[in-house]
């Protein structure tokens, strides 16, 4: 399979080098693969999705898209807008902005008719199950409709590669279930890479890959079963 | 949805501070269009009312800082005429007199053999005879303000005086003075020989060479001063302090809703850095961030100076209203100041919003999302 996207000797620092956040991490992607990043609080693991997504630069190492090393923020934001997606944890929807609008806004940049953003926000919304919530606001859904919101939002520019940053971590275990299973579901339907930060091990199991970060070091576990979780 | 309707989105969120920052800038631009306004029309007030009786040379004491300041010799009037070249020479005394009520009325004073009374636009009786005393011309703004009509009476620092015609000259100034036998005025402010200042008419006034040497032949006289008449303003430094004066009181309404613009999207990127982090985070470029608080700072300036327009308008009519002022300048707000006051407040709202635009865009995408 084609690497997407790699890492070679990365390493992240803070604070002038006092605070080591990842070292040496030699890491990477296949295209449609999945894998899990697990590790206990502090160990890593967001720094590690900041640096996939270019939100935040590696202190030394080089990072590959495709082969190609990306070393400026506005490289990165180029790949954010078409190629990476990514669901965060507290879902990041904008308030004032009704779901579908949510939606579109990712979309501001990339498809020039509004008629066009519109039908393809209606069409992610629908996708994830939300057709009919489409013009309420953020504060009006649950827990799970936010996050599907979002999960919409970030495939909207049908991206290669989704980066769910512990996408459970706010829901109840059952919106937290549905939620997996909608990722993964996206994930083999549309033949993306899924990157999955996770506490959950039963989430962490659904990935073809694991990855165990500890004190800011990659290790790689043994290859698990794609599965689907209990519902 | 696009960029505009976000941004409204966006403004519509704290309705009361855009509405304030939008009244802020209203105010602003609405002071500029009134004060500039002010300070245009003063100029062209005093202008139109020295072309209402035209000259071709103005002559005025040497040194005196502004039009109306100095004082020169009757007598000179004789010396002068007989410089070749010269066709007429007349001289105006001119002064600020109280009146019936206490109200101040700019009175001149004019000789019978005067050549300003061939310009004069009678509106309604007659010019004074030769050698009459103690009558008076008034222009029509002052009689509908103080009531007076052919035939009655005006007092001039408690002289009557009796009104035989009424005058519709075009500058305001002029239809709000009142012009008497220029003896009369020497005698009731006590400056017996004086006048203010002299003008000119000259036999072959399109002669520039003929108008230089004119000129140098009054200017060779002792103490005085010869301007093109056209170009009298420009040296009097009373017009100029007036305009500096009101010109940047203009400026500086219009540098404060600047900054009021600034302040307002200076609190709302610091406010909204998570979702300038999240915006990042879905793919859109420093450009487009930018671009989306500068459109916010030109809704902001652009709605303001709307408003502003109306307030300007209706502060040049107040400032009008005023009698120290709307006797002398009838403050006109142009479309020419209304369109260039528009366009200056909307590229400063922009200017203002590019530094907290500029702040926006250069933010850490992880540091903004870090914020909660």
């Amino acid at each position: 399979m084609t690497t997407l996207i790699s890492l070679e000797g990365v390493a992240r620092d803070f604070d002038g080098g006092r605070i080591v956040a990842l070292r040496d991490v030699n890491l990477a992607v296949a295209n449609a693969e999945s894998v899990a990043i697990v590790g206990a609080s502090g160990s890593g693991k967001t720094t590690l999705i900041m640096l996939m997504c270019g939100i935040m630069l590696p202190s030394a190492g080089v990072i590959r898209w495709r082969g190609v090393p990306v070393t400026t923020l506005k490289s990165w934001t180029g790949l954010r807008r078409t190629e990476i997606g990514i669901v965060f944890q507290d879902f990041n929807l904008f308030p004032t902005l009704t779901a579908v609008e949510n939606v579109e806004v990712a979309m501001l940049g990339t498809v020039a008719s509004s008629r066009e953003r519109r039908r393809r926000a209606k069409d992610g919304l629908q996708t994830v199950g939300l057709g009919e919530r489409q013009s309420h606001l953020p504060h009006e859904l649950s827990g799970g409709e936010r996050q599907r919101v979002a999960i919409a939002r970030s495939l909207v520019n049908d991206p290669s590669l989704i980066l769910a940053d512990e996408p459970t971590g706010n829901l109840d275990s059952i919106s937290g279930t549905a939620i997996m299973n909608l990722l993964f579901d996206l994930q083999r339907s549309r033949d993306m890479t899924l990157v999955l930060v996770t506490h959950d091990r039963s989430h962490a199991r659904l990935c073809k890959r694991q990855i165990q970060i500890r004190d800011g070091q990659v290790f790689e576990q043994a290859a698990g079963r794609p599965r689907e979780v209990a519902k | 949805m696009n960029h505009v309707e976000l941004a409204f989105r966006n403004l519509r969120r704290r309705p009361t501070r855009s509405l304030l920052t939008m009244l802020g800038v209203a105010l602003a631009v609405g002071s500029f269009i009134t004060l500039y306004g002010l300070s245009r029309s003063a100029y062209e007030n005093v202008k139109q009312s020295i072309q209402d009786v035209p000259s071709d040379l103005t002559i005025r004491r040497a040194g005196a800082a502004e039009l109306f300041g100095g004082a020169i010799p009757q007598s000179l009037i004789s010396q002068i005429v007989e410089i070749p070249g010269v066709a007429a020479v007349t001289g105006e005394l001119i002064a600020l007199v109280e009146s019936d009520n206490g109200d101040h009325v700019l009175a001149a004073g004019w000789t019978d053999d005067s050549f300003f009374w061939q310009s004069v636009p009678l509106d309604e009786g007659r010019l004074p005879r030769h050698g009459e005393r103690k009558v008076a011309l008034i222009g029509i703004d002052i009689a509908d303000a103080l009531q007076k009509h052919v035939g009655e009476t005006i007092s001039f620092l408690g002289e009557p005086f009796q009104i035989v015609g009424i005058t519709r000259f075009k500058s305001v100034i002029n239809r709000n003075e009142v012009v008497v036998p220029l003896a009369d005025l020497q005698e009731v402010t006590f400056r017996p020989g004086a006048v203010t200042y002299l003008s000119v008419r000259l036999a072959n006034p399109g002669d520039p060479a003929d108008v230089d040497r004119v000129s140098s032949a009054i200017e060779a006289i002792d103490g005085l001063s010869v301007s093109k008449s056209e170009d009298v303003l420009r040296h009097d430094s009373m017009v100029g302090l007036l305009r500096a004066v009101s010109s940047s009181m203009a400026w500086v309404a219009l540098l404060m809703g600047v900054l009021i613009v600034l302040n307002t999207l200076l609190m709302a990127v610091l406010e909204r850095t998570r979702e300038i982090g999240i915006l990042s985070a879905i793919g859109w470029s420093a450009e487009r961030i930018m671009g989306a608080l500068v459109l916010e700072g030109f809704i902001l300036s652009a709605a303001g100076s709307a408003i502003g327009i109306l307030i300007g308008i209706v502060g040049a009519h107040l400032l009008g209203a005023i009698p120290a002022i709307g006797r002398y300048v009838a403050v006109r707000p142009t479309i020419g100041l209304l369109l260039a006051t528009v366009f200056a407040a909307i590229g400063l709202g922009i200017f203002g919003s590019l530094y907290p635009a500029w702040r926006a865009a250069r933010q850490s995408p992880a540091a903004a999302l870090a914020r909660g």
